[in-house]
């Protein structure tokens, strides 16, 4: 162990300029905490942008609706993954809970997760699947029906009043939901943005910041999802559904960049003791991560793309092309962005004198192949909760198995609901 | 209260069934809370005056400078009006709790650094100290004698200001002098404005900044016949010229 630290250090050496301390020749944020701000804010982005259709009641962005919450949840369950494997011991996790310390941020993170999983997400696609869930587990076969029995936790109330209910719910979880998803993510930004001896995350901007790009992000990815999705489906992508999603993208972008750009400008000015080194470290270290992949290709060519499709009139197929495109590139971007927070916030020493490097470990615990594994899980999580959860009705139809046989919404309620 | 008949049927269902699954949930945390951990673990302040005690419990060796005014005021005021103002007595002189608790005692006699090894540890060149940060270079700087005999360590005086760049540059200037590099003028390599002498911070003179700069006299095949040549392609790529060659006495 020490001898490979040893080599570690030998290799970082050459690359390490000025003066820095010893504690810092290493960095010890790896990528998987880069993983973890670019996951959550997924979350949260995705979130908002269901929100958009239960609150405002968008009605082109319905078929995305619940897509959004679905990618939500995948991205959720595995949000606290790598913050957990950093740690290195996942399996005590549970002790958060169980002797809060309402004095720590960071432990304060596990309650702030535990109330969007459970008293948001989960509730909000509960009451959003109970009739469907109801119904299938009275058409699917043994052992399906049992699942979706224990799912909609034997409830089997289909009536109108009870339909009524569900939608009442729904809007007040979202209404509860859209101040709980800016509270996860600006706790992320929260997280660096507290961090004094830092100047480069110590700043209020930046939970602010955190949450626009996270809004950018998750509005894209569920953009990209259901443009993968659906020709897969074999149904045709709605482009007006398109067409809206991506203009709430391109609001976000803009509000975004000037969120950035703000915080940027705002630090040139006030000139602390750290702008030499930090700028430095942005033409030198960071140079591509954040000029070029951050700022031109995140966000700068996708903003120009979305200005020419919104000025000038093509096919609907160009346009699409367009948008796929616009959507991975602000993926890279936000990516990028959470790279530079973390990664960069690391690479200039506390003497303001000296900058260190960041050699990445491929495999090992903290090694790009476990943050590979963990931004791939999500959507193999998705996959399944799609199968389970049918977010487009009338899909399954056609899938599952046996002919559904017509179910009335006032069907009998099976035998086996326990009375409560 | 519990008059008010509220049948079973007037609570949506949906709020039944999520009751349960709460209740149970609340029920499991205040059931492990209560029972499956022990005291210890839940009483914060426990953990934090235990280790409080620990922390206290541990021996102090710095006394901090504050001690040290109360007996050696001198020194103290010596150095609050010099340029180690800064500087902790502890840095120089060690861990001094045990001198403080008991300074007549022979054997806890403070360290006092007076060799010549001693002061290069911070004053001796090396790239990456600030700039303007005084630095010397240990084998050239009057080699002979430790560094006490003339300058006083509490408060050590400023250089001397004569005249162009050795006014304020004397170590360099004087360094470079009887370097290989004699023969060139600072200017060669720095392009320095005459506003640099009056306002030396607000102009900065430039420095080289690239390995090919001091190519253009050592790279093989150049014109310069003076100076040694090695090939720019192979010597030592990985670095600038200045990380190993001094260039005030290369
Ligand atoms: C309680 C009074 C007292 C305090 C407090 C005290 N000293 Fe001293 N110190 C003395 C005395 C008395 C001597 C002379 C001892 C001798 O000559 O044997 C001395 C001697 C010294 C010497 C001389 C060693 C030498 O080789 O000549 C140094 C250096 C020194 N002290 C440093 C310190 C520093 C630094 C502190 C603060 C951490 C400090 N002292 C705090 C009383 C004190
Ligand atoms: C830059 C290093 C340095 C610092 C900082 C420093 N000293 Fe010293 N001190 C020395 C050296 C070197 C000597 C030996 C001087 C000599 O022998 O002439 C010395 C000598 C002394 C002596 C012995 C009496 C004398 O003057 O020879 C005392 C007492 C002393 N120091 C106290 C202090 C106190 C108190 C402080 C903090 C205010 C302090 N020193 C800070 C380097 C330092
Ligand atoms: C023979 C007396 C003498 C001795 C011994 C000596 N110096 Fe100096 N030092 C000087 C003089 C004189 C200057 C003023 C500048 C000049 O003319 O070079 C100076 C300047 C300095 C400077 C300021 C340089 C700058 O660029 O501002 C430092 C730092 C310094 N000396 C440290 C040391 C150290 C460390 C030692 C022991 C290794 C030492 N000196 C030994 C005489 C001496
Ligand atoms: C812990 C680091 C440290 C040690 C050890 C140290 N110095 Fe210094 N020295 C400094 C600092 C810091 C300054 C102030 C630099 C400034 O003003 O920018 C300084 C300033 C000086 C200066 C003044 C140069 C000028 O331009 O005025 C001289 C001379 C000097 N030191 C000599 C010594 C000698 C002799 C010793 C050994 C007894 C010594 N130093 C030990 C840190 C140190
Ligand atoms: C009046 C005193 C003075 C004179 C004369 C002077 N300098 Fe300077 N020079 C300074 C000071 C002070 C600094 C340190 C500036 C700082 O660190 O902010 C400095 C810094 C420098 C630097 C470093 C600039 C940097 O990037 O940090 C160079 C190179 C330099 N001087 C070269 C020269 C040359 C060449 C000459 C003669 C043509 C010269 N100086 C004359 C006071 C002077
Ligand atoms: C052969 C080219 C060359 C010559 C000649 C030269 N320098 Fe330098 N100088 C350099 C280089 C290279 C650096 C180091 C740049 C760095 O470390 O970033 C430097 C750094 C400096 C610095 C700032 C760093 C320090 O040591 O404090 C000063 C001041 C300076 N030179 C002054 C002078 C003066 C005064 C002269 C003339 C007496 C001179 N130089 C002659 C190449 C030269
Ligand atoms: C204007 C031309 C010129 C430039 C620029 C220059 N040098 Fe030199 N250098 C010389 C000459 C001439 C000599 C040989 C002088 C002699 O041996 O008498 C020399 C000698 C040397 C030596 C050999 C020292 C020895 O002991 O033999 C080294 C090493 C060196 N220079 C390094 C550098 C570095 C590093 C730089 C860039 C900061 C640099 N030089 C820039 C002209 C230059
Ligand atoms: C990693 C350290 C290192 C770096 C960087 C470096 N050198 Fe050298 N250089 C050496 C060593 C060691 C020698 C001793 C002679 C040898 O082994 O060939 C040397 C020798 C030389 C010599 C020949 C001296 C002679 O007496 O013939 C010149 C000239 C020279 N270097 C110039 C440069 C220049 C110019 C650069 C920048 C382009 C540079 N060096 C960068 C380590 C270095």
């Amino acid at each position: 162990m020490k001898e490979e630290l040893v080599q570690r250090l030998a290799e970082l050496a050459p690359k390490v300029e000025g003066f820095i301390y010893p504690n810092e020749v290493e960095i010890h944020w790896s990528i998987l905490i880069v993983v973890y701000p670019y996951v959550t804010g997924l979350v949260a982005g995705a979130f908002i942008l269901a929100s958009l259709v239960k609150v405002f009641k968008v009605k082109e962005l319905q078929p995305t609706y619940r897509l959004s919450l679905l990618t939500a949840l995948s991205f959720l369950l595995i949000a606290t993954l790598p913050l957990l494997l950093h740690l290195g011991r996942p399996e005590r996790c549970f002790e958060i809970f169980l002797t809060p310390n309402p004095t720590s941020a960071m432990a304060m993170f596990g309650f702030v997760y535990a109330w969007y999983l459970m008293a948001v997400l989960l509730l909000e696609i509960w009451f959003e699947y109970r009739p469907d869930m109801i119904r299938m587990s009275q058409t699917k076969p043994f052992p399906w029906n049992w699942l979706y029995r224990a799912l909609s936790l034997f409830s089997s109330d289909v009536s109108e009043r009870a339909r009524a209910f569900d939608a009442k719910a729904l809007k007040a979880i979202t209404v509860i939901g859209i101040p709980s998803a800016f509270l996860l993510h600006g706790y992320v930004g929260f997280i660096f943005g507290s961090v004094k001896a830092n100047p480069w995350w110590s700043s209020v901007l930046m939970p602010i910041v955190f949450l626009f790009s996270a809004i950018v992000s998750g509005i894209a990815m569920v953009m990209l999802l259901y443009m993968i999705i659906t020709p897969l489906r074999g149904k045709p992508i709605e482009i007006a559904c398109v067409d809206r999603v991506a203009s709430y993208l391109f609001y976000a972008v803009i509000v975004d960049f000037s969120l950035e750009a703000l915080d940027f400008i705002h630090r040139l000015y006030e000139s602390e003791e750290s702008i030499g080194i930090l700028s430095t470290m942005v033409t030198s270290r960071l140079f591509v991560s954040l000029l070029v992949m951050q700022v031109l290709l995140g966000m700068v060519v996708p903003l120009g793309i979305m200005v020419v499709i919104k000025l000038s009139k093509m096919n609907d197929e160009l346009r699409k092309l367009l948008y796929f495109t616009a959507a991975i590139l602000i993926q890279m971007g936000i990516f990028s962005t959470r790279w530079n927070i973390v990664i960069g916030g690391q690479l200039f020493s506390k003497s303001f004198l000296g900058l260190t490097a960041y050699k990445m470990e491929i495999m090992g615990i903290e090694g790009l192949l476990t943050a590979l594994v963990l931004l791939a899980l999500p959507f193999v999580i998705l996959v399944v909760l799609l199968k389970l959860l049918p977010a487009w009705p009338g899909d399954e139809a056609a899938s599952s198995a046996p002919p559904p046989p017509p179910v009335s919404d006032a069907g009998p309620a099976p035998a086996i609901a326990p009375a409560v | 209260m519990s008059e008010i008949p509220s049948p079973p049927s007037r609570i949506p269902e949906q709020v039944r069934r999520l009751g349960v699954v709460a209740v149970l949930m609340a029920g499991g945390f205040i059931v492990v809370r209560t029972w499956a951990i022990s005291p210890e673990y839940k009483d914060t302040s426990l953990q934090k005056s235990e280790a409080v005690e620990r922390e206290k419990a541990k021996p102090v060796h710095y006394a901090g400078a504050a001690a040290c005014t109360e007996c050696h005021e001198d020194q103290c005021g010596e150095q609050q009006l010099g340029k180690h103002r800064n500087l902790s007595c502890g840095t120089c002189h060690g861990a001094l709790q045990k001198h403080v608790d008991d300074p007549l005692n022979e054997a806890n006699r403070p360290y006092a650094p007076r060799e010549r090894d001693f002061c290069p540890q911070c004053h001796a060149y090396d790239p990456a100290r600030p700039t303007g940060f005084p630095q010397i270079n240990p084998a050239i700087h009057n080699p002979l004698k430790p560094c006490i005999s003339c300058h006083k360590p509490h408060a050590p005086e400023p250089p001397e200001t004569p005249q162009e760049c050795s006014a304020c540059h004397a170590e360099i200037a004087r360094t470079k002098m009887v370097s290989p590099h004699a023969l060139l003028e600072c200017t060669t390599c720095h392009t320095t404005l005459e506003e640099h002498k009056t306002t030396p911070r607000g102009a900065k003179p430039s420095r080289p900044t690239t390995r090919e700069f001091c190519g253009t006299c050592h790279n093989k095949g150049t014109a310069e016949k003076s100076a040694p040549k090695v090939d720019l392609a192979t010597h030592e790529v990985k670095y600038l010229c200045w990380q190993c060659h001094y260039p005030h006495s290369p």
